[in-house]
């Protein structure tokens, strides 16, 4: 399969009256890690939840294209079924299904040629996976989410990223709320992934996850849209300053010019 | 007579309809037709605070005419189980495992059995007839129905299943059911209601009666799939005796208005009551459902749990009721009431309330209405799910609690077939 690019381009948005992406750019390619960060209320859940297609939002400018085709027109499962995944900041509890039927049911709607998966290829890779991970086999068998703390709620976004293979992952602050242990595994989850037919897009608010996956770029969003773009020392820089420094300096100076 | 409208008939027109069709019954049920109906001119129809009837013109019934008779032949009855076949109230064919028979049980015809002192004795004893109009024409015009008795101490716990079908033309049709558990025997009751798909309009009342007896136990389960043209009034009530038990496993899925309810009388110190009603509610259905524990007695105890969906611009409304009599010490009452809603014009309410005249109780009620958890739609779809497939995990998910406890194993499945039917539909 050839190299992933989802290109951002221009795009604005907003919630009812309220505009919350204003004119925001940025290209994913395979083989990158992009890292979003910025102060709390900037968009940058926005971002992620109307890249997916949340209804909610409401697109009033710009495009988003995955190898050139649009995503804006598609509804959430037809992207998800082009390659893109998002990992969630708040993973909804769903009764009643348990992790494994669902993920077998969601590999099985992004089957091209309507083939389903083989029960036993299924569970081969759902072991292995969740070997990778250091979770417990049992949680395949309870209801997806239910009753699953914060950190293994973060596990299972990672788990399912596995099991579908993405090709563009939008990962939503997958480190809030988490130890230096769960931050490992989760690392080590993306970092796996990493190749010429994955990209990522790590939307965090702190720098800690960023020493275990090195990102490419680092991007600073503020107020809607990306304010300041680098290398990793971007991270280090924002992390030394502060996200005052974000909001006096750099918002200033966009505003500005 | 055969053709004539309710609305038209004099109440000289209907007893002398009583007297045509019933007069060979013995005395006391006949008199109890003629003067239910001497009642039904003055009574009014139901008055259900929201569900109006008004706009269905019920007096426009066809009353008079004499049910079809019966066309249907019976399949064979699943191993070891007592069956009923019903056509329009009028029993088909009845099926009995020698065994059951050899020991007494029966199960007929309720209009064949009406020389029987438990008959006399029981029918009419928990559903009155003169509720309202619909229960007075129950009282004159009933016929058919299910008798089933089964006498103490059976060893084996007796399995019946009652299968009660109306055919098109069948206007209105009035049924009785008179179960009655001896003491200390176990019986499970199976009950399907269904029509044919293209019947016309049909009033349907049903009245089943259940006297269990001390330290019997029955486990009641129905499941109702009426066509959209019939409007059900569907009542259930059971007496409980000392240490007695009484399930109730309630499907409603079918006719295009149902007023159901089923209601427990703990009579006796140490009876326990529970009941799961899991409906369904599609296109402009109409649903009214309630469910009463009545607790007369001390260390009595009651668990009501139902469940519902509405889709498209089905409508329910469900009442719950526990009611704990001063003296019932030491009883133990809940209830749990919730619906979902799959669009925007589907409502339902839950109504639950608590009558509590005893301190030494405890007594509990939640209730819950909501739309579905948009939230957990988007993280579904967001893995390649489509969003009806989305929706139907989600409704699976609800139900789930409630219809895996179903304790009639062929009754859950049925449930769960007419829940998946409903989702495609």
């Amino acid at each position: 399969m050839s190299t992933p690019v989802l290109e951002i381009s221009d795009l604005h948005m907003r919630i009812e009256e309220k505009q919350i992406l204003k004119g925001l750019t940025l290209t994913i390619k395979g083989g990158e890690i992009h890292a979003v960060m910025g102060p709390n209320g900037t968009g940058k859940t926005s971002l992620a939840q109307c890249l997916m297609g949340h209804p909610r939002y409401q697109i009033t400018g710009g495009s988003v294209r995955l190898d050139g085709e649009d995503m804006l027109t598609m509804k959430p499962d037809e992207r998800a079924r082009h390659g893109l995944f998002l990992a969630m900041q708040y993973p909804s509890e769903i009764s009643g299904v348990t992790t494994a039927n669902f993920l077998r049911a969601a590999i099985n709607a992004r089957r091209e040629d309507g083939t389903s998966i083989s029960l036993k290829a299924f569970r081969d890779q759902l072991d292995e996976v969740m070997g990778f991970l250091d979770m417990d086999p049992k949680f395949a068998n309870r209801y997806l989410n239910e009753g699953f703390s914060g950190g293994e709620k973060k596990r299972n976004e990672i788990l399912q990223m596995l099991m579908l293979k993405p090709r563009i992952a939008i990962l939503d602050e997958i480190d809030s709320g988490l130890d230096i242990d769960a931050i490992k595994v989760v690392s080590k989850g993306v970092n796996s992934l990493k190749g010429p037919d994955f990209g990522s897009l790590i939307i965090t608010h702190y720098q800690r996850i960023l020493d275990y996956v090195h990102p490419d770029f680092v991007h600073i969003m503020v107020d809607g849209t990306i304010v300041k773009s680098g290398g990793p020392e971007l991270a280090l820089e924002l992390d030394k300053k502060g996200y005052e420094w974000v909001r006096t300096e750099l918002a200033q100076s966009t505003h500005q010019a | 007579m055969s053709e004539m409208i309710l609305d038209q008939a004099s109440e000289a027109d209907l007893k002398s309809l009583v007297e045509e069709r019933f007069g060979h019954e013995p005395q006391w049920s006949l008199a109890r037709r003629q003067s239910a109906a001497e009642a039904v001119l003055n009574l009014d129809w139901p008055r259900l605070e929201r569900t109006p009837l008004k706009k269905r013109k019920l007096d426009q019934l066809h009353l008079f005419k004499a049910p079809p008779t019966p066309s249907r032949t019976a399949a064979a009855a699943p191993e070891g189980w007592a069956e009923i076949w019903l056509d329009n109230n009028q029993v088909v064919a009845v099926s009995m495992p020698e065994a059951l028979s050899l020991q007494g049980v029966r199960l007929e015809s309720l209009t064949a059995a009406l020389d029987d002192p438990d008959v006399e004795k029981h029918l009419g004893r928990l559903l009155g007839q003169d509720a309202d109009k619909i229960a007075a024409l129950s009282g004159a015009l009933w016929q058919g129905g299910v008798f089933l008795r089964v006498p103490a101490r059976i060893r084996e716990v007796v399995r019946v299943s009652i299968r009660s079908h109306a055919t098109a033309e069948a206007g209105a049709l009035f049924a009785k059911n008179l179960i009655i558990c001896g003491a200390e025997s176990h019986v499970t009751v199976t009950q399907r209601l269904a029509t044919d798909e293209g019947v016309s309009k049909t009033l349907l009342s049903e009245n089943t009666e259940i006297i269990v007896e001390d330290g019997g136990r029955v486990d009641f389960g129905a499941i109702q799939q009426c066509a959209p043209t019939v409007e059900g009034f569907i009542h259930r009530a059971g007496a409980l005796g000392h240490d007695a038990v009484l399930n109730w496993s309630i499907g409603e899925f079918g006719a295009g208005l149902v007023v159901s309810d089923h209601v427990s009388h703990l009579d006796q110190p140490g009876a326990q009551t529970s009941s799961t009603t899991v409906f369904f509610g599609a296109g402009t259905q109409h649903q009214d459902y309630s469910a009463k524990s009545y607790h007369h007695a001390p260390h009595t105890t009651s668990n009501m749990v139902a469940r519902g969906v509405m889709k498209n611009k089905a409508r329910s409304v469900f009442t719950g009721l526990t009611q704990i009599e001063a003296g019932a010490k030491g009883s133990d009452g809940r209830q749990k009431e919730q619906t979902l809603m799959l669009s925007d014009d589907a409502r339902a309410d839950a109504i639950p309330s608590l009558i509590i005249d005893e301190r030494d109780v405890y007594a509990a009620h939640a209730a819950s209405a909501g739309p579905v958890d948009r939230a957990a739609v988007f993280y579904l779809t967001s893995r390649g799910l489509s969003e009806p497939e989305a929706e139907r995990i989600i409704v699976h998910g609800f139900l789930a609690p409630v219809i895996d406890a179903i304790a009639l194993p062929e009754l859950r499945d049925e449930v769960w077939d007419a829940v998946e039917r409903k989702i495609r539909a």
